[in-house]
């Protein structure tokens, strides 16, 4: 076993080092052909905010070299309506579930956390924090929601700021780190308007292992999950001869699912 | 869905365009005209998205993409796919054209549209399969096409022969800017939409608005269940989970992998 919350009563114990990533599987009611829960340590849920938001306009994809750019804005159906659609199901999955906080809404992340510590379909949450934060944000927000649930936290943070911004996380509560989303970046869309946001995909992948390595040096004493633009079995060992506990899935699970099969089976081997 | 492995087991060129012919049963099997299929293009991690195409013949053992001549590094990667190669195939994504039991006379009307900030590019070509179904259940087809370049329409050979068929040529749609009356296909729609039980069209969403004019004006509404369009959308997974292809149709905003890509034309554009 995993222990990605190795400080916190209530354990976070993963029985694969490989998690489906925020939204790869939906709310685990979305399964590329051949990918089931037993294939992961635990699976995080699409960014959720309090209230419905509608995310982006159409038009939210755009194509780099190795990679590409997906704008969602956000979008989900809201804290209530999630758990009244998948909280029954979460239950019977016999795999830990992370709720996702949406990094445009840190304002609700204390109210959804604190509503979650009784819940039994969520073992923990992972909050994004957005590019472009400063480690005061950081500590502000996560604290915020440690004095608000005592369920494991996992903090989700831009690969390129990741080595600037993890020790104020850890220091106001973060049980373990996520590094991380992709760095901003822009792409031509298919219509020729240019889109930018977090850069995904293999693309990713150098900024990820780079800002994995980074924080490893830092010493901090938190598990480390490397997530972005993993999507070989070598990728994978990397991030884990750089500090990683666990890895994340989700780019790779679109597109090539049986890929990411193989390297699952790959990593029991 | 399934991942599945096909192999090229026929090119054929038409202009600069290409047919590529998959052999892949299972796959094939569990297609209908107008769902999609995500292709995996080029070698290694480039280009790392997959190619959407849409059916454009289909038998038991194998189904038919076209190849755009277009400047995609992916469709210019598949141009060049020796025979005996193997591609790997996603599909099929969402629904596609299903023409109700009780319907004698069949009007499909096509496109040949770019991408644009919906999506990718619709191809008339997609309305080929549910064509010659339609033609082999023994219905009355009329096909209207319009392109604006000649080279663009389909070749009359490549339709059964009992298939009425109408083409126009006419510059393309200018976003924004209302449609001229009469030009393209619309000039067949008196005709034709009084005659037809059902309509299956692909093309854009502009062509679609203008055929739901037409439709309210010469059959005074527009009900659910008359006309099917295929949407066009950009997939990624193709399941549902990442969001890439969300659309705003008239009931919100949707995931096309889970509505369509096949939709009521209502959806598009209202009841009213």
């Amino acid at each position: 076993m995993i222990e990605l919350a190795p400080h916190n009563k209530h354990s976070l114990a993963l029985a694969a080092p490989v998690m489906a990533g925020s939204g790869a599987v939906g709310y685990a009611d979305a399964w590329p052909p051949g990918i089931s829960a037993t294939m992961f340590g635990a699976l995080v849920t699409p960014p959720v905010s309090w209230r419905p938001r509608r995310g982006h306009s159409p038009g939210r994809l755009a194509e780099t070299p190795a990679g590409f750019i997906l704008t969602t804005g956000d979008h989900n159906p809201g804290f209530r309506r999630v758990m009244d659609d998948h909280a029954l199901e979460w239950r019977r999955l016999a795999v830990p579930i992370l709720m996702a906080l949406a990094g445009s809404t840190v304002e609700d992340w204390d109210r959804i956390a604190g509503r979650l510590e009784e819940e039994p379909g969520v073992a923990g949450l992972e909050l994004h924090v957005t590019a472009g934060a400063r480690p005061v944000d950081v500590a502000n927000w996560v604290g915020v929601v440690r004095r608000a649930t005592t369920l494991p936290l996992l903090v989700k943070l831009p690969s390129s700021q990741a080595a600037t911004l993890a020790p104020a996380a850890v220091g106001a509560g973060a049980d373990a780190l996520v590094i991380g989303s992709g760095p901003l970046a822009a792409a031509v869309r298919q219509d020729g308007a240019r889109l930018t946001g977090p850069l995904a995909g293999p693309a990713a992948f150098p900024f990820t292992l780079v800002g994995v390595a980074a924080v490893a040096e830092l010493g901090l004493s938190v598990p480390i999950v490397a997530g972005g633009g993993i999507c070989r079995l070598e990728d994978a060992q990397a991030c884990f001869r750089a500090g990683a506990m666990a890895i994340q899935l989700r780019s790779l699970l679109w597109v090539d699912p049986a890929a990411a099969v193989r390297l699952v089976e790959a990593l029991r081997g | 869905m399934i991942q599945i492995t096909a192999t090229l087991i026929e090119r054929r060129s038409l202009g600069a365009g290409q047919e590529l012919r998959l052999r892949a049963p299972a796959l094939a099997r569990s297609l209908t005209a107008g769902q999609a299929v995500l292709v995996q293009t080029g070698c290694g991690l480039a280009p790392y998205l997959r190619r959407v195409f849409y059916p454009i013949a289909l038998d038991d053992e194998s189904w038919t993409l076209r190849v755009p001549a277009d400047g995609d590094w992916g469709h210019a990667w598949l141009r060049t796919v020796a025979i005996g190669a193997t591609l790997d195939c996603l599909g099929s994504v969402g629904n596609g054209f299903s023409v109700p039991a009780g319907s004698r006379n069949v009007l499909c009307l096509g496109e040949d549209a770019p991408a644009s900030v919906a999506g990718p590019g619709i191809s008339a070509w997609a309305l080929l399969p549910a064509i010659v179904q339609a033609a082999s259940e023994g219905r009355a087809v009329a096909f209207a096409l319009e392109a604006a370049l000649a080279r663009d329409l389909i070749p009359s050979q490549r339709l059964p022969a009992a298939v009425e068929y109408h083409t126009a040529i006419r510059p393309p749609r200018i976003p924004d800017r209302p449609a001229s009356p009469g030009v393209g296909v619309a000039q067949f729609l008196p005709e034709l939409l009084p005659w037809a039980d059902v309509v299956l069209a692909a093309g854009s969403l502009a062509f679609y608005s203008e055929l739901a004019t037409a439709v309210r004006a010469v059959r005074y509404e527009l009900g659910r269940g008359f006309a099917q369009i295929l949407y066009p959308a950009a997939f990624l997974c193709g399941v549902g989970a990442c969001q890439a292809c969300v659309a705003d149709l008239a009931t919100g905003r949707h995931r096309i992998c889970q509505r369509g890509p096949v939709l009521d034309l209502v959806d598009v554009v209202g009841e009213a």
